[in-house]
């Protein structure tokens, strides 16, 4: 039977894998941790949540997210108001922060997700798939909209004593995006698109690094 | 059998098998013949770094306790708010669930991370073989919780966003916040260039 020899990268097990792939969840025999998952079908299903992450993002951008009245004075608050507000008070490390972690980087994850998993949808290899996915395995950790829904909550409660909040339709929206991108997030490994890339770099399909560094 | 035996380094993004000693290249580098990412047996410097990393975030942790999270200003004078006194005030008041979801992202999680960090250091240093397991998951738990800090940097930046009354009623960020935030940010950092791999290799180098 044909194996290959995977290396873990959390205790730096080498792991032998037959070959043929069944489906489910590959472990290192050593330490436990997940090397890779194996799901066919992991390719359509991503490229269908992020087409709808992509629609729900705009709604959650466009439309009003929360709306606190008081006396009679009411404020309405989009999801960017807060990153205006704080450019405005000279605020910009935390400007920055917020812009980045909640609006840029989930943002480019959809957008990279659509640029990688659309073409191999229908069959083709995507342009510079390697670089991509390097990007995305940068900045996935600093995205961050799942810690900001918890703060949304949080601080509806700490406002409900003051005033009367109203959810707008781009909470609702942010709140199924949430639950997309989890379920986007618990399904992607990017094992098959890597082994696709090495299969097309023999071919001399796409940039082949073994070459450029000898 | 660790692949650092075999003379075989793992590319840290696509996690293909690179072959050591390199050819050409810097000293101790090899470059991914899949994704041409530099790679290395180990993190480099990665205890030092790490180390660095901490003591910046346990410098930063103090101002971000002690100055106010944000100043609310109303008709009767500007309130200021640090984390501690956000917690009391909800348990005070009898919102439990709030107030310890506060108390857990902002100053349960920053200081059982750095916690955690220390000691898997201290581990490493002293070249301690028993364990390796239980100190991997500690690791991964500090990746796995240590985002959730920023819950009440996003709070402020919320509650900025919607009490703004134009001068009457307002709620600026304090210098409390911006520390807090560089707290999640260095010590988010600091988990990121310890290497895990470090954890198993006593352990593993006496097996063998």
């Amino acid at each position: 039977m044909e194996s290959r020899i995977i290396c873990c990268h959390e205790c730096d097990e080498l792991c032998k894998i037959p070959y043929p792939l069944r489906i489910g969840r590959y472990k290192c025999p050593n330490c436990g941790h997940t090397l890779f998952r194996h799901y066919p079908g992991m390719v359509e299903k991503l490229y269908a949540i992020h087409i709808a992450a992509l629609i729900l993002f705009l709604v959650t951008n466009w439309y009003p997210f929360l709306t606190f009245e008081v006396l009679g004075n009411s404020s309405e608050a989009n999801f960017t108001t807060a990153v205006r507000y704080l450019y405005e008070e000279h605020e910009y490390l935390l400007t920055v922060a917020v812009l980045m972690t909640t609006l840029v980087i989930p943002f480019s994850r959809i957008v990279l997700f659509l640029m990688l998993t659309g073409p191999l949808y229908h069959g083709r290899m995507p342009r510079y798939a390697p670089h991509l996915l390097k990007i995305m395995e940068n900045i996935t950790p600093w995205g961050m909209l799942d810690v900001f829904l918890v703060g949304a909550l949080v601080s509806i409660v700490k406002l409900v004593k003051m005033g009367t909040i109203i959810p707008g339709i781009s909470l609702w929206a942010f709140a199924v995006l949430i639950l997309l991108l989890a379920y986007g997030q618990s399904i992607a490994d990017p094992h098959p698109i890597w082994e696709l890339i090495e299969k097309a770099q023999k071919e001399g399909r796409v940039k082949d690094y073994a070459k450029a560094v000898a | 059998m660790r692949a650092i035996d075999k003379n075989l380094g793992c590319c840290p993004i696509c996690h293909q098998i690179v072959t050591f000693p390199p050819r050409q290249g810097k000293e101790g580098a090899a470059y991914c013949p899949r994704c041409g990412t530099e790679v290395h047996l180990r993190k480099r410097d990665s205890l030092q770094t790490t180390l660095a990393l901490l003591i910046a975030s346990v410098i930063f942790y103090i101002p971000a306790n002690l100055l106010p999270m944000m100043h609310v200003q109303t008709f009767a004078g500007t309130e200021s708010d640090t984390i501690m006194s956000g917690v009391i005030y909800f348990m005070e008041t009898g919102s439990y669930l709030i107030g310890s979801v506060i108390f857990i992202a902002s100053i349960l999680v920053p200081v059982l991370k750095m916690m955690i960090l220390f000691y898997l250091i201290h581990t490493v240093r002293h070249r301690k073989a028993t364990h390796p397991k239980e100190r991997q998951k500690l690791y991964l738990l500090t990746e796995v919780i240590g985002r959730w800090s920023m819950v009440d940097v996003y709070v402020v930046s919320i509650m900025i966003a919607l009490v703004h009354f134009g001068g009457l009623t307002e709620i600026r960020a304090g210098g409390g916040a911006v520390f807090f935030l560089l707290v999640v940010i260095v010590t988010m950092l600091a988990a990121m260039s310890f290497d895990p791999r470090l954890i198993w290799d006593t352990a593993k180098e006496r097996h063998a």
